[in-house]
């Protein structure tokens, strides 16, 4: 028998219902993992190991209460909990404690999820980074910003985790990890709670080891009734696309997204490669100027109070840059946003998926630099939901994803495509 | 004595004539002999907004330079309690200031307290009352600021709307009120309803000064408020709601209309494409869903410290399934673009800011679809008051502007406003 670490949470859940398996017996086993692998992953910026505990006895002695009951969660440290501590990765806020749960908190402890503890972020889920390790190789990146909930989830620490994505943060974690993460449609699951970024791009994202998972964690967090995933019986049209930016590819990315093609292809995908309508080409500046415009207003309290404590990429990258970009740039690039997401929309009428890569290549080498977030950035602008499934390996015998990309607002259909995608490459 | 606009005490303060600390004296006695009767404050602390003050003085500088600021209470002070109207937060205290807070105090405003909010910026009210005449609401959810400002207790002061708290309770007191478009001002540090919807907006008693105040919380240098601008075309919008105003309403915008068009302006009738007729269902269905989410906390983890009204709407929102809030975003983007579109031709629509005059009682803080309708197309509004209804309280008149051209708009009600 598979300890129980291992299992998926949709496998948690059917055993625990089936009373062959406790809440109980679940969390010490995560616990046990962690005591094993923490010094070497460094994953959580807070356990709640006692709270945990005393949460999974109640769940044991009590009805069932929804589809997360008894599954250990981690969150990501940006997302408020009114009874752990929320660091944002910054040490204005070593101390802080919300006073309420995030939306999304809230919803998934009604499911029966267990807070687990708050995974790392880095610094305000912007570039510097926290001390997370990758879980396959503890001299590279695990990605970032939600580095935390990648590692935790991927080295079997925790059954699901959320993360955020304001560029690439919930996909490119995942993909170097070697789970599954999802970025839903901007706007899916309620952002109230967490620590905005970028409040045009900021968006809530799910990990977990197997796509059955996600729609379970997603039906949760968005307070939905639960449809498991169904592979579409007949092979979808998959558009491969590389974007703009395909000379950025590593090999291995780039053979990652053509072997992929390939094998689908032989399952009898209509596979096609596109290039993205002309305002969408190149949309990687108008993100970086949403971005940098909202630095310096988003994060106004901790520049005037703190100044000392931010960092120097936070106070160079975002708050200096974001001071020089004016209403008229600023305004560009919101309305290139919804001229972007209209002429990407009628793509779909001829396709039913995009297939690319989640990230240039494997992990960096190195904790410093949690990786480009060229292949993610485009997508998080265009509002579409993303989902990135563990492939193959690099060169350095860590992990290569792939990226599927739906339709705005037809993210239950994406999770549907990736379910016949990762049957074909199977 | 005649309170202050923003501009003023700014130019009398830099002229040397008068200093932030008197000004603020003179604001807090206005408080302490209207309050009793307004009761627009959440929370007040006399000390501390004269410690603001002199420190202002001190720095004798800032666009704000000790300008009082009221704050409506679901917007993060660091150093005053934030209680949401709510038992759950009541005497709570953030860690951060809000952004739009850290940006104003950056430019030296005083933030002189909290202004009553009604119960999470939603229907339940708080006490405040009209100033006009207190046997009537102030309009919500934003009552005290549209209050206290109309009493001459502060010159500016923040509100929001998700549906039409900004606007609605602005047109009731009689003051200026102004949404931005959509996004255009940093929510961080406010409490959120809906991430779709909620807009933090502003209110005075001049144009000018909401100029002033926007440029503050935006971090840009400020635009002034142009008079000199071409004749606008003006599009009257009576929207498919037309029939549900008062009298008086429609009378007084038939008539602006009418001397509108006779002072110069091209003034046509503008009406939604059939498609958006219903559109206030998608904001209804928007607000439904986003908000039963954003409040899973406060619902599901003190479900008894929420109102009987509060914890209505939000169980009606749990039953609004997700395809059909897709249908809503979707259909919110296209007018959207349906509302870009009216302005190839126009530059302003003209059309109400509420039903009537603000309703008897302070149970019922009035009907916001006037205001929801812009609202989900995220265009800037302006509220200018129009005079007095059949019951002598204020009437407004909402201009709406093309997205993300406030600039463009603010000038374009100081045209109209010259001529109302």
């Amino acid at each position: 028998m598979s300890a129980p670490n291992t299992l998926t949470a949709t496998e948690i859940a059917r055993q625990i219902d089936a009373g062959t398996l406790s809440a109980e017996a679940v969390l010490r086993a995560h616990l046990d993992r962690i005591d094993q692998r923490d010094a070497d992953v460094l994953a959580w910026s807070h356990l709640a190991r006692d709270a945990a505990l005393e949460k999974a006895k109640a769940l044991d002695r009590g009805p069932r209460k929804g589809l997360l009951h008894g599954v250990p969660m981690g969150v990501k440290d940006i997302i408020d909990s009114y009874d752990q501590p929320t660091g944002y990765g910054s040490p204005i806020y070593k101390t802080h404690q919300p006073l309420a749960d995030a939306a999304t908190v809230a919803l998934a402890r009604d499911a029966g999820a267990i807070l687990l503890g708050k995974t790392v972020t880095t610094e305000f889920a912007n570039r510097f980074p926290g001390p997370t390790r990758n879980p396959h190789n503890p001299a590279h990146t695990p990605g970032g910003s939600s580095s935390g909930s990648a590692a935790a989830v991927a080295d079997y620490q925790v059954t699901l985790a959320t993360g955020t994505q304001t560029g690439g943060s919930v996909i490119r974690p995942a993909a170097f990890c070697g789970i599954v993460g999802y970025k839903p449609t901007y706007g899916h699951f309620p952002t109230a709670g967490m620590k905005a970024n970028t409040e045009w791009l900021d968006t809530i994202g799910a990990y977990a080891r197997s796509l059955d998972d996600i729609a379970l964690f997603r039906a949760a967090l968005m307070a939905i009734p639960y449809r498991p995933i169904e592979a579409p019986l007949s092979p979808p049209r998959i558009a491969v696309c590389y974007t703009h930016h395909k000379a950025e590819l590593s090999p291995e990315g780039r053979a990652a997204v053509e072997s992929a093609a390939a094998a689908l292809a032989k399952a009898g995908a209509k596979v096609t490669e596109i290039d993205l309508p002309a305002p969408v080409s190149d949309m990687t500046a108008g993100q970086k100027t949403l971005s940098a415009f909202d630095g310096p207003r988003a994060h106004a309290d901790e520049a005037r109070r703190f100044q000392d404590l931010l960092s120097k990429s936070l106070r160079e990258d975002k708050l200096a840059a974001g001071a020089k970009i004016d209403h008229t740039a600023w305004t560009a690039a919101r309305r290139l946003g919804e001229h972007g997401r209209a002429a990407v929309d009628a793509l779909f009428d001829d396709i039913d998926v995009i297939l690319t890569a989640p990230a240039p290549g494997e992990a960096p080498v190195g904790l410093g630099f949690t990786g480009h977030a060229t292949f993610n950035l485009l997508w998080t602008y265009l509002w579409m939901p993303c989902v990135t499934l563990p492939f193959t390996r690099g060169p350095n015998g860590l992990p290569v994803g792939i990226q599927l990309v739906g339709r705005q607002h037809e993210d239950a259909r994406l999770l549907d495509l990736a379910a016949w995608v990762q049957g074909a490459l199977r | 004595m005649k309170a202050l606009t923003a501009t003023e005490a700014v130019a009398a303060i830099e002229a040397g004539t008068l200093t932030a600390e008197a000004h603020v004296r003179q604001c807090l006695d206005r408080i302490a002999e209207r309050e009793p009767v307004v009761k627009a404050w959440a929370h007040l602390d006399p000390e501390l907004a004269l410690a603001q003050a002199k420190a202002a003085d001190a720095a004798s500088a800032g666009v704000l330079r000790g300008i009082p600021l009221g704050v409506k209470d679901i917007i993060d002070t660091h150093d005053m309690p934030t209680g949401h109207n709510s038992p759950i937060f009541a005497g709570t205290q953030s860690f951060g200031d809000a952004a739009c807070i850290a940006l104003s105090r950056d430019a030296n405003a005083v933030i002189m307290g909290k202004t009553v909010t009604t119960e999470f910026a939603n229907r339940h009210p708080g006490p405040t009352t009209n100033p006009h005449n207190a046997a009537h609401t102030p309009g919500g959810s934003s009552s005290g600021s549209a209050a206290a400002v109309a009493d001459g207790h502060v010159p500016l002061a923040f509100g929001t709307q998700t549906g039409g708290s900004v606007i609605r309770p602005a047109a009731y007191c009689g003051v200026v009120g102004y949404k931005p478009s959509f996004g255009e001002f940093s929510r961080v540090g406010i409490k959120m309803q809906c991430h779709s919807l909620d807009t933090l907006g502003l209110m005075a008693r001049t144009l000018d000064d909401i100029a002033l105040l926007r440029a503050v919380v935006l971090a840009l240098p400020p635009v002034p408020v142009r008079r000199d601008g071409a004749t606008p075309r003006i599009g009257f919008c009576r929207t498919p709601i037309w029939d549900d105003a008062e009298a008086d309403t429609r009378e007084l915008l038939e008539r602006t209309a009418s001397s509108l068009a006779a002072t110069g302006a091209t003034v046509v009738d503008v009406s939604f494409a059939p498609p958006f007729h219903g559109i206030l269902e998608d904001h209804a269905a928007i607000m439904g869903f986003e908000s039963t989410r954003n409040y899973a906390d406060e619902r599901l983890r003190n479900p008894d410290k929420v109102s009987a009204e509060l914890m209505d709407g939000l169980t009606r929102g749990l039953d609004v399934p997700l395809e059909r809030y897709v249908a809503a975003q979707r259909k919110a983007a296209a007018f959207k673009a349906h509302v870009d579109s009216l302005f190839d031709e126009l530059d302003v629509l003209l059309c109400p800011s509420a039903p009537g005059e603000a309703p008897k009682g302070i149970e019922f803080t009035g009907d916001p679809r006037f205001n929801s309708i812009w609202t989900l197309a995220g265009t800037p509004c302006v509220t200018l008051p129009a005079g007095t209804g059949d019951m002598g309280l204020p009437l407004g008149v909402q201009l709406v502007g093309c997205r993300y051209e406030d600039d463009k708009l603010l000038s374009t009600a100081a045209w109209v406003a010259a001529r109302l």
